[in-house]
């Protein structure tokens, strides 16, 4: 038996680092188990010729494509969209886009202000002195003054436009809508003992220069060197608990497959909203039948993933376009505030990504039938590359009890754990919501003088943003965790990640993510005389 | 053994599959591109796309099978324009695979150092060097400035 510990944190991603930094302070014993490994910036793609290959194979964020021994397998079968993520020290702000948009104090007050889904129960000026916070530590690039946004001064200058971001921001300005230089957790100078970005552009696979801001390079350390314990390779099987309803530990594997017992007098789990919900779902006892916390019934229900649309185009001029930062140029929120006349609810983020490298470049093409087999072919290709820009559309989806993370009945990891499935569909306002996207994308393209545009949604490979499956609510019957993430059922038990939002917002989350283990981290200290009332 | 002759197929194979290749990306008219054949394929799909192997084979075996069948000479012996209806009709009845032997000639392909600089780009890894991206024209966000606060107040 391991050495017990006063706080238990599962995961070492975007949520569990930031609040293991922001616990270290208390002294307390802090161990962190995590079932991925640290990353060596020397194995990115980036350091390598082959970056094109290698981001589609070992560094591919479809954990069944990598197929690492520290991934798990997900049966997404029942679903138009893959879970994306990594496992490792960092999770999937290794592999992130970096693409750091704040939600509108709207996307707290769903209810209220439309009439859909159900308010949070904290709202966004809760959270803004966490979101500051998270953008200094993280080390986030941007330009204030946005007028989609409260006030708020990212720490650190824009990422640059290029070409190709002068280009649809002329487009956007053509239309007469909103644009603006996307916040970017993405030093753009030296910061915090970190190299500045030199713009190797797949940032999507590991950044080898540490100018990406992944946790395992901004949180990790800093809380190692405070106290916190992270041991690797780690891989939980469930969660125990007493004949009170009080977790009490529990039992993982290590990377030799031996199984052990670590006790802790809290349990915090940040595995994001399948990783999550599949652990509980997994920790049943004589008290949990049906999963640990789950007395809701609503574990692994109410998934959302941001339904994702990609308008593409071409343009005459030579535009450098992959160049930069791949995903992260401008972002455009015409489209993010309800209009009913638009026939959906809610709103959608357009974010204007940059061209591809020659590989994708020809493998698009052709399989599209742009670029041809033999003759012709050079001559479609250079019309084509570095002459593309997409703009991806990111799709509020509300929650449904229907989209569900359960667990597959044969599907097992490589320490015979089940495995995670996934049952998910799109609703008729998001179908909506995304024509309509994929429609305004298009007629932003031709006003960038895009001569050959296509879009396709929703976009398989983007299951990136794992949210709602174990969602935050004062009803104990229609949330499994409180305001401050702990569990209505299991009085130690907290969860700060993706799996406690209670709507989506049409922004990438990991802001918000890490807010909220902050704010959880801060709620946690001023209350630990009496936690558990 | 170098990396261009590594053998997954027999000589006569080889034939096929390099005509093949380089219907898919044949050589620049000025020179400047090489073709596929060129670039170390077969090296590329033993490390690669070795799970494609045996199909590969069998689909090689498969051309030269029809080119006689239908022309009562083999591949390699067959015009320009033959060939093209050969091949052409194989990817609309073995599309899967003829699908995945292009795409995984062209990854090869256009990451190899004589295709990157023959685009006119340096033949390196991204790291360390990095690349320089203007910074853009931020005169650009004015009118966006003038229109003003666009998102809603919270109750």
């Amino acid at each position: 038996m391991t050495k017990d510990v006063d706080v238990l944190i599962i995961g070492a991603g975007a949520s569990g680092a930031a609040f293991a930094w922001s616990m270290a302070d208390t002294r307390m014993r802090i161990l962190c188990l995590e079932q991925g490994d640290w990353m060596n910036p020397a194995d990115y793609p980036s350091t390598r010729r082959d970056w094109e290959v290698r981001m589609d194979r070992e560094f591919s964020p479809n954990p069944n494509i990598r197929r690492r021994p520290e991934d798990y397998p997900v049966n997404d079968s029942d679903s138009p969209i893959s879970v994306l993520n990594f496992n490792g020290v960092g999770g999937s702000t290794i592999l992130y886009a970096a693409h750091f948009p704040r939600p509108h104090p709207s996307d707290f007050r769903v209810r209220s202000l439309d009439g859909v889904a159900d308010d949070w129960p904290i709202d966004y000026a809760t959270l803004e002195p966490y979101y500051a916070l998270n953008d200094r530590q993280m080390g986030v690039a941007g330009l204030a003054g946005d007028p989609a946004y409260p006030p708020h001064e990212p720490p650190l200058p824009h990422v640059p436009l290029g070409l190709a971001g002068e280009t649809m921001a002329r487009g956007f300005n053509a239309l007469g809508w909103h644009w603006w230089p996307s916040d970017t957790a993405i030093a753009t100078r030296d910061y915090a003992g970190r190299a500045a970005c030199v713009n190797l552009g797949p940032c999507k696979s590991g950044c080898a220069q540490g100018a990406k801001s992944t946790v395992d390079i901004t949180y990790w350390p800093v809380a190692r060197r405070a106290g916190v314990q992270l041991r690797t390779r780690c891989r939980v099987r469930e969660i125990l608990v007493d004949d009170k309803d009080m977790a009490t530990g529990v039992v993982y594997y290590d990377e030799l497959g031996v199984e052990h017992l670590q006790r802790a007098e809290v349990v915090v789990l940040a595995c994001n909203g399948v990783g999550t919900p599949r652990l509980l779902l997994n920790s049943r006892s004589a008290r949990f039948p049906d999963g640990l916390a789950n007395r809701s019934g609503l574990v692994g229900k109410n998934l959302m993933l941001h339904p994702w649309g990609m308008v593409r185009g071409t343009f005459d001029a030579p535009l450098e376009s992959y160049l930069g930062p791949l995903s992260c140029c401008i972002l455009s929120q015409q489209f993010y505030e309800t209009d009913r006349n638009r026939g959906f609810v809610r709103g959608y983020n357009m974010q204007v990504t940059r061209g591809l490298g020659p590989v994708a470049t020809a493998r698009i093409g052709v399989a599209r039938g742009d670029i041809p087999w033999g003759e012709g072919h050079h001559e479609a290709f250079a019309r084509r590359y570095g002459r593309q820009i997409g703009v991806g559309i990111c799709c509020e989806d509300l929650p449904e009890e229907c989209n569900t993370v359960t667990l597959d009945p044969t599907l097992k990891d490589t320490n015979g754990i089940p495995a995670p499935k996934i049952t998910y569909r799109l609703s008729e306002n998001t179908e909506r919501m995304l024509r309509h996207g994929l429609e305004r994308g298009t007629e932003v393209m031709q006003a960038a003088s895009a001569w050959d545009i296509y879009s396709d949604g929703p976009v398989r490979q983007t299951g990136w943003h794992l949210l709602g499956t174990a969602r935050m609510g004062e009803d104990p019957g229609r949330s499994v965790v409180n305001a401050w993430g702990r569990s209505h059922d299991v009085k130690n038990l907290f969860i700060i990640d993706g799996s406690v939002f209670v709507t989506s917002g049409g922004v990438n989350p990991t802001p918000t993510i890490q807010a909220m283990a902050l704010y959880i981290a801060d709620v946690m200290k001023q209350r630990l005389a009496n936690l558990f009332d | 053994m170098s990396k261009d002759s590594v053998e997954i197929t027999d000589s006569g194979q080889r034939v096929i599959l390099d005509i093949v290749l380089n219907m898919i990306v044949p050589p620049s008219a000025d020179g400047r591109m090489p073709g596929a054949a060129e670039v170390g394929v077969p090296a590329y799909l033993v490390a690669e796309a070795a799970d494609a192997l045996p199909l590969l084979r069998q689909e090689l075996e498969q051309i030269e099978r029809r080119s006689r069948e239908r022309f009562a000479r083999g591949f390699a012996e067959l015009e320009q324009g033959e060939r093209k209806n050969l091949i052409g009709e194989m990817r609309a009845q073995a599309s899967a695979f003829m699908h995945r032997l292009a795409m995984e000639t062209l990854a090869c392909y256009y990451q190899h150092e004589r295709v990157v600089e023959g685009l006119g780009r340096e033949a390196r890894a991204p790291y360390p060097k990095g690349y320089q991206v203007v910074p853009g024209d931020l005169s650009l966000l004015e009118p966006v400035r003038a229109r003003g606060k666009i998102y809603r107040d919270a109750p």
